[in-house]
């Protein structure tokens, strides 16, 4: 019993040293910026000391998804200490827009750097970098010259051939939300059915799955996100880096809408209490030193077209992406769940 | 015809005199237990009034079926593997002696250090293409046979085996403490081994079995990672896609209500079932169990049966995960991880306490109340166990932002400063989030040794004018021990993997190593995730090892 109690009162005091250390910081600095995000990468702790050393300002985080972020920001209301909000889909951060929790900000160095599509119509909110959704096929046993569009993977001659993840999944949400803005809500549906026809096995596991089960011949196609062929091919897993070999990447559209793209992105809260060091935060993330860290780094596509992509975005070549405005995979994303839910996507 | 002194009785002034007749200062204290530990459930339940959103009809023709399917089948699936892997492996470690006896009965607690999602992905990614399956059949030159774990049963094996360990604590508690007279009268009258144990041990055993399977099932029910990483729909998992992917948290409420109801109706069932028996044990102070010596195969046999379930539920996801952590040691692991083990160390450690402490508190004074319907309420306390962490932490954050809103506004009325969150988004509210949820964790095995206390006892002691307090610490205390250290070891190691609430309450300078491995694994990064669950695994150990002993070694 006394041993418990020692503990605990050792424990209490290795908080409360903690708070103190922490609150002696702050006072030293030119202020703070609180940021709740979805990222969470080495990349992006690195980013965040760079700018501590570069501004002063003291950097605190919150690391949850963004739907719990979102749910938090506005439980908090006009209190919140929420300061920016970073997500890694545009869905995401349009739906933070109309719950009334982002304020639309002015900022010259944002608005010449960020193309328009890759941000929010009325500026509440700023795409960081890009992500593209393609097509991983087998290369011993597709041509890569079959291969077009999305819309074409509901052709018969890949019955049985498709692997994707489940309909939970914001990047699907996104995809079917472009489909939706692009070509209409009835083809939409139409293609849900087609495509749950082809698919070699219900949905389950995350992409990095999809391209195993491709190589190993489960199927021959699977629809992913960039980002994890990328993660995939430097792995420290030799066998994934041998699983990536047996793949090639199709950008698809290219002759029509362009390849569909997702964002993560930022925006500055509403009730923002450090609202000048919340600008200043974000400008610096999309500043070249920044932007080549999250390129070289993290295998996204950098917003700032001064950066250069990493070497194994570079061996993939360039594309044409979709620039359908991203606000509107916002607003199509809660039909495409439903149209998932209908056609049987799991 | 009705004689008028019968209306008397029930008229509702003699019903409140009566109440307050019967009222002490511990129906008060129950009552305020209660009440702060089920606010966030009642606050839950009150956003039930506002009906289910737009979406309800949607999810009813489209997916309803499914989620009740699925949930009913790995709760059936996972009720009658627990009680495999538990039960059997807790009778054999109390009743027999044989090699490796004493590292076992820690090893087979261990399966609770891992948090299950990791244990899903771990299986996933060994029985994978490319998995350490395959690399081992390729090494013995055996054509590769992949096994598919993705699916349905896999998801109810997984579970099952990381989650057993509830109902071993439970039961071996039991078997070690009450079972020594009942198998010393069994053999009195002749009665062989096999049969003692399904007809007497057994059926005694129910309230400890039970006490952990209700906590097995609760966990089920809230799992979200591995259910969603295999792809089968569940309650919970149709909870997320309502709140996040259909914008509709109203839905989301909805299904956790009825959730809940599913959850309060078993937990009624069981409760009702066992309404039929008394189980008070006269012999308090029974023997400790005799262990049974048998021959060398028997003991070779026995072994083999008892290892089965912590080679499935621990060393082989160890060693998934330490083969992981080796190849991405490099870029994952610093020194800062020493500093989270202990920070996370140490809120697990608070946090048990804190539980353990309102638990005992619950159901003492709902015992020494004498207002029937408090005793009944006690139980409310423990559904924050059944209900996702996620869904928890917004049944805490309305009432608390509520309170911090007042106080803030009182403040600034009276000094003219104005000021931040006071309780939310500190270790307070944090802690307070963990008690909600960890409750059940602890109020189950207490309780099952306390039903054991014969009340004679405490009873004799309380005639002989000795107060309720210096009863508890002199005599039900020392009885109950184990059942408070089982508890506390369950919510410190519960404390440990917590997901969700502590992603959404945690104030700004703490960080959990669960957070960390969450923060590789929900990027796919599931092999750079094995390096903060290693950590887990060994935090969690010190104090199971240790208060393993203490429970033992009584």
């Amino acid at each position: 019993m006394m041993k418990n109690i020692v503990l605990m009162v050792v424990a209490l005091i290795l908080f409360s040293c903690n708070n103190t250390t922490k609150k002696d910081q702050e006072t030293q600095t030119a202020g703070e910026v609180n940021i709740y995000t979805h990222r969470h990468y080495e990349s992006d702790q690195e980013l965040f000391k760079l700018f501590e050393e570069q501004s002063g300002i003291k950097v605190n985080v919150i690391n949850a998804s963004a739907d719990e972020l979102i749910q938090k920001m506005s439980l908090e209301g006009t209190k919140s200490p929420a300061d920016v909000l970073i997500t890694v889909d545009a869905g995401r951060l349009h739906r933070a827009k109309t719950s009334d929790l982002l304020q639309s900000i002015s900022s010259k160095i944002l608005d010449s750097i960020i193309p328009s599509h890759l941000k929010d119509t009325e500026n509440h909110w700023f795409a960081l970098t890009k992500r593209a959704r393609v097509i991983a096929y087998a290369r011993d046993r597709v041509n890569p010259e079959d291969l077009s569009t999305f819309e074409a993977l509901t052709d018969e001659k890949w019955q049985n051939k498709l692997l994707i993840r489940s309909s939970g999944n914001i990047y699907n949400q996104s995809l079917l939300a472009s489909i939706i803005a692009n070509q209409g809500e009835v083809f939409a549906k139409e293609w849900v059915a087609g495509i749950v026809k082809n698919m070699a096995r219900t949905p389950r596991g995350n992409d990095r799955d999809q391209v195993k089960a491709v190589a190993a011949g489960e199927g021959d196609l699977a629809i992913v996100n960039t980002y994890y062929i990328g993660l995939m091919e430097n792995s420290s897993n030799p066998e994934e880096v041998q699983v990536t070999k047996s793949i090639g990447l199709f950008f698809p559209n290219q002759e029509t809408t362009g390849t569909h793209i997702n964002v993560s992105g930022a925006g500055v809260a509403k009730y923002a209490p450090n609202k000048e060091n919340a600008i200043k935060f974000i400008e610096f993330l999309v500043s070249e030193e920044a932007q080549s860290v999250f390129a070289l780094s993290n295998y996204e596509y950098p917003v700032n077209e001064n950066v250069e992509v990493s070497q194994t975005l570079k061996n993939w070549g360039d594309f044409k992406e979709d620039k359908i405005n991203l606000s509107l995979l916002g607003e199509n994303n809660k039909k495409a769940v439903i149209l998932f839910d209908e056609g049987g996507w799991r | 015809m009705r004689e008028a002194g019968d209306n008397e009785i029930f008229s509702i002034k003699n019903r409140l005199l009566r109440l307050k007749r019967d009222s002490n200062r511990w129906s008060l204290i129950a009552l305020f237990v209660v009440l702060l530990i089920a606010l966030p459930i009642l606050t839950i339940i009150f956003e039930l009034f506002e009906g289910p959103g737009e979406s309800w009809i949607h999810i009813v023709k489209n997916l309803l079926g499914q989620y009740i399917s699925n949930s009913v089948y790995l709760l059936i699936v996972c009720s009658l593997l627990v009680l495999l892997f538990g039960v059997t492996t807790s009778w054999l470690v109390a009743r027999y002696e044989f090699p490796f006896r004493k590292q076992l009965e820690w090893l087979l607690i261990l399966p609770l250090a891992i948090p299950s999602y990791i244990v899903a992905y771990a299986y996933a990614g060994a029985f994978d293409y490319g998995g350490s399956l395959e690399l081992i059949q390729r090494f013995f030159g055996i054509e590769f046979t992949r096994i598919d774990i993705m699916n349905r049963f896999g998801l109810a094996f997984v579970l099952s085996i990381s989650l057993f360990p509830y109902v071993y604590v439970s039961t071996r508690a039991f078997f070690l403490n009450q079972a020594n007279n009942l198998l010393e009268a069994s053999r009195l009258l002749g009665v062989g081994e096999f049969r003692t144990f399904f007809k007497l041990i057994l059926p005694l055993a129910r309230p400890a079995i039970i006490a952990g399977m209700i906590l097995v099932l609760m966990e089920v029910l809230n799992d979200y990672g591995a259910a969603q990483y295999f792809g089968v729909n569940t309650f919970t998992t149709g909870i997320f896609r309502s709140w996040f992917s259909l914008e509709e948290p109203e839905t989301a409420i909805y299904l956790s209500a009825l959730l809940l109801v599913l959850v309060f109706a078993l937990i009624l069932f069981e409760k009702w079932q066992r309404r039929k028996v008394q189980y008070s044990n006269e012999s308090t102070n029974s023997e400790r169990i005799y262990r049974k010596q048998t021959s060398k195969r028997k003991q070779f046999v026995i072994f083999c049966i008892v290892i089965t379930p912590v080679l499935f539920g621990f060393l082989i996801p160890l060693a998934q995960l330490i083969y992981w952590a080796v190849l991405t040691y490099s870029s994952v692991f610093d020194a800062t991880f020493v500093i989270l083990s202990l920070q996370t160390f140490g809120i697990a450690f608070l946090t048990a306490t804190v539980t353990v402490i309102f638990a005992t508190l619950l159901i003492f004074s709902a015992k020494w109340n004498r207002i029937g319907f408090i005793k009944n309420l006690s139980r409310l306390g423990v559904l924050g166990y059944a209900i996702p962490g996620a869904v928890i932490a917004i049944g805490i954050m309305i009432p608390t932002l509520a309170l911090d809103r007042w106080l803030m506004g009182l403040i600034t009325s009276l000094s003219g400063n104005t000021t931040g969150f006071i309780i939310h988004g500190t270790l307070f509210a944090l802690v307070y989030a963990y008690a909600v949820r960890f409750l059940a964790v602890a109020y189950n095995p207490i309780e099952s040794t306390t039903l054991k206390v014969s009340n004679a006892i405490p009873d004799a002691s309380k005639t002989l004018g000795v107060g309720n307090f210096k009863t508890f610490f002199k005599i039900e205390y020392p009885l109950i021990k184990t059942g408070m250290l089982s508890a506390f070891i369950l919510v410190f190691v519960d404390v440990l993997k917590e997901l969700p609430l502590t992603l959404i309450l945690k104030p700004f300078q703490v960080n959990t190593l669960a957070v960390r491995a969450f923060e590789y694994a929900s990027d796919e990064r599931v092999m750079e995730a094995a390096i903060p669950s290693l950590f887990i695994i060994f935090t969690a150990a010190v104090p199971v090892i240790f208060l393993n002993k203490l429970l033992v070694s009584k």
